[in-house]
């Protein structure tokens, strides 16, 4: 507590960054990682070098323009925001060195939270909470294990990490578990007509999926370069 | 003694590291001789011992239940119980029913508003008014 | 690592419904089932039971009129026959190499089979032991600085009879009105503890405590480390066979016990159990998910007497400057709800702070969280010992190990 309060002091402002990979290649995930090993030995040099001066204006931060390749569209009646993100695995993620410089003060200070977009809707989560979603999620049963992938903001106690609309997904893992099916009680709505005497009622009785979610952890500086992230500047 | 510890237990978190399914018991049952009980007759001849192997984890009983209605009932583990009349269903809605009592959490039905409910303490801590930006009168 | 030959050690505690065997196997095993259902001393089944291979007796007498209603627990072949066993293993997810016939053993009180080759006593104190182990070590590495009082009740909220009883419930255990062997196995054997009877009324006897029937004596925290149990309660199992006289645990056996007991000895059995047949890793994935998963607030186990002076002694051992509480900012002093924010500073560094109606109640919480804030510190990237017994594991690391509480 004693060094915490202090460290809090000294980066009391957030450490945002835009993290958004827009380009769909081809190659594949498997040869991610050979391709990397370059990327991994020319890593340790920023690290280790000087730490930046504090940034104190949080406004200051670039915005990345949205990704020039719009998501494939799968169904012509669902917006564009609701539709699932394309896959950002095909190439080495992309990090730059104040992020690398910030995240250990985010991912070492537990616990966290996590904004998860769902169709476009934000679920605040941390680790052990009960999430009821406002619909039944098809093809999906008991026990099942879901990840979230699409968070628009990440943070602790003191620090947020916030996405440009969202954070990227290997920087994270969410995990949710699939409980069950939940229904509300009966609704009736009575609808009437001018000068008629007759009522209509009209029943009602959604279904919602239960989920719980599992764990939500950010990913150290360590795992990130064992993936084989590249570091821009 | 300067300092105590206070008992307390556990809470648990079904999910976050083992699953148990809240179903633990379905009860089948059914009249020989009245008609609204055929389809559940043909259900438990033919389509109750695959749902059974398909959910090892739920204890099935079938029983009798003469000059009544075939009911279903599903006990869950937190003691509660839920029973569906399957009068005059055919076998397949028999099977929708029999998964809707699988999936079921057993908790009394409640119209809630908010998607997220927590038992951990808020990570960002609860705004102060006495903290930063006084503002003297 | 060289695999350990588990299924070879155990067999003491393994007895006869774990090994399904050839038939001819089972049906000795049985005809000495039938034995124990007979007046026999106590002294020479526990003899038995700790043989290597259980020898077979002499004086077999089968008898023709073999019924399961002179069984005090329901027989093992009744195990494969049971559909509420069979969910129970499948709720669990079970190791499959746990066979249904353990499972039952496990349900098995000594209140409802005093034969402690059929019962779960066996299993449930290799299982308490591997569950007070896990969680003793998982609580020490993670919060090393942790006051032994605080982890007294931690271990008690974890692994405490309490819990076990709950999560017995959350999985959907259902017990037996009374025992007997034609009962379904999978409900929980147990003979209940007949209604009226005052469970705190007898005087403790039989713990390993010296001058136990002085009850005004004064117990130091210092001393439960060395005679109580895990939970700093009186321990009662301590006490080495022969001290303790038969006829004590006969009628302990006999008058029964409370569901809490029976559910807690039945999730203990079921670690063992789980520990014996499929291995060490799956007995530490079992902990982990099942006890380790629940939630617990560690920061509110803490009761705190007097906690400035605490502080100051605190900041005295560790060399800080003394403790100085300050205002940090205040409203209505002269009306009917002020409200005080009080920070403790210990020179340039604030150790804590928090809000109070008076200045002393202020001042107190802001001790407390200081105090809070020191105790429930937590390293990085914590390890516990037994996480060395996996294969591959990196090299060990020394925990961090803390002086220990504030002695005032």
């Amino acid at each position: 507590m004693f060094s915490r309060s202090a460290l809090a002091r000294a980066f009391a402002l957030p450490l945002e960054q835009a993290t958004r990979q827009s380009l769909t290649t081809t190659t594949f995930r498997a040869c991610l990682h050979q391709a990397s090993t370059p990327s991994n030995t020319s890593s340790e040099e920023p690290l280790s070098a000087t730490p930046r001066a504090q940034f104190s204006t949080p406004t200051e931060q670039p915005t990345h323009p949205t990704p020039t390749a719009n998501p494939p569209v799968t169904r012509a009646d669902v917006p564009i925001a609701k539709q699932p993100l394309p896959p950002t695995f095909m190439t080495p993620l992309k990090v730059s060195k104040s992020l690398l410089d910030t995240l250990p003060l985010l991912s070492t200070q537990k616990p966290h939270y996590i904004s998860a977009h769902l169709h476009d809707r934000p679920y605040l989560l941390t680790e052990g909470d009960h999430l009821r979603l406002p619909f039944l999620m098809p093809k999906v049963k008991p026990g099942d294990v879901l990840r979230f992938n699409r968070a628009s903001i990440l943070g602790s106690r003191d620090f947020t990490l916030k996405g440009a609309p969202y954070v990227d997904e290997r920087l994270f893992e969410c995990r949710v578990r699939v409980m069950g099916v939940d229904s509300e009680p009966l609704r009736v709505k009575e609808k009437t007509k001018r000068r008629r005497r007759h009522v209509q009622k009209i029943t009602s009785k959604h279904r919602y999926t239960l989920l719980r979610v599992m764990e939500v952890k950010i990913k150290t500086v360590e795992e990130l370069e064992k993936e084989g992230e590249v570091v821009v500047e | 003694m300067p300092l105590r510890g206070i008992r307390t237990v556990t809470t648990a978190r079904n999910g976050v590291g083992a699953f148990i399914l809240p179903c633990k018991r379905l009860d089948f049952h059914y009249c020989d001789w009245a008609g609204s009980s055929r389809g559940m007759l043909a259900f438990l001849k033919h389509a109750l011992p695959k749902f059974a192997t398909e959910n090892p984890q739920i204890e099935i009983r079938v029983s009798p239940r003469p000059h009544k209605h075939p009911i279903i009932t599903g006990h869950y583990i937190n003691g509660r119980e839920k029973s569906i009349c399957v009068r005059n269903l055919e076998p397949e809605q028999i099977f929708v029913k029999a998964n809707l009592l699988k999936e079921a959490s057993g908790e009394k039905l409640k119209r809630t508003k908010k998607p997220v409910t927590s038992i951990n303490e808020s990570v960002r801590g609860i705004w102060s008014p006495y903290h930063g930006g006084l503002k003297s009168v | 690592m060289k695999r350990l030959q588990l299924q070879r050690w155990s067999s003491s505690a393994l007895s006869s419904r774990a090994r399904t065997g050839g038939r001819l196997q089972r049906h000795l095993y049985s005809s000495n089932r039938f034995q124990s259902t007979n007046p026999t001393p106590l002294q020479s089944e526990a003899d038995q039971s700790f043989a290597e291979e259980p020898s077979i007796p002499s004086t077999t007498t089968p008898s023709p009129k073999f019924t399961k209603y002179q069984l005090p627990s329901p027989p093992i072949q009744a195990a494969r026959e049971s559909a509420k066993l069979a969910a129970l293993h499948a709720r669990l997810y079970l190791p499959s190499r746990l066979p249904l016939e353990t499972l039952a053993r496990c349900l098995v009180d000594p209140s409802a089979d005093s034969n402690s080759q059929f019962n779960n006593v066996p299993l449930a104190v290799l299982g308490h032991d591997l569950l007070t182990h896990y969680t003793s070590e998982h609580l020490i590495c993670t919060y090393p600085r942790l006051p032994l009082t605080v982890i007294f009740a931690a271990m008690f909220a974890y692994a405490g009879p309490k819990t076990l009883m709950a999560m017995a419930r959350e999985w959907g255990l259902e017990h037996a009105a009374a025992p007997g062997g034609e009962v379904d196995p999978g409900f929980l054997q147990f003979k209940r503890v007949a209604p009226g009877t005052d469970t705190n009324a007898e005087p403790l006897i039989g713990t390993t405590r010296p001058n136990e029937d002085q009850k005004t004596w004064r117990k130091s925290i210092t001393s439960s480390v060395v005679y109580d149990n895990e939970f700093g309660d009186p321990d009662m199992a301590g006490v080495p066979s022969s001290e303790s006289s038969e006829s004590a645990i006969q009628t302990q056996y006999t008058e029964g016990v409370t569901v809490e007991q029976a559910s807690a000895s039945f999730v203990r059995a079921l670690m063992g159990a789980i520990y014996l047949h499929a291995g060490r890793p799956a007995a530490k994935r079992f902990f982990e998910q099942h006890i380790l998963s629940r939630h617990l607030e560690i920061a509110n186990l803490f009761s705190f007497n007097q906690p400035a002076r605490d502080l100051s002694r605190l900041c005295a051992r560790e060399n800080y400057e003394p403790p100085v509480a300050k205002i940090i900012s205040e409203t209505g002093r002269k009306s009917r709800h002020p409200v005080f924010v009080v920070g403790i500073f210990s020179g340039q560094d604030k150790l804590g702070e928090s809000v109070g109606a008076s200045l002393a109640e202020a001042r107190t919480r802001a001790a407390v969280a200081a105090l809070k804030g020191w105790y429930l510190y937590s390293p990085l990237n914590v390890r516990v010992p037994s996480s060395m017994e996996e294969k591959g594991a990196a090299p060990w690391k020394p925990v961090y190990v803390d002086l220990g509480e504030v002695i005032v």
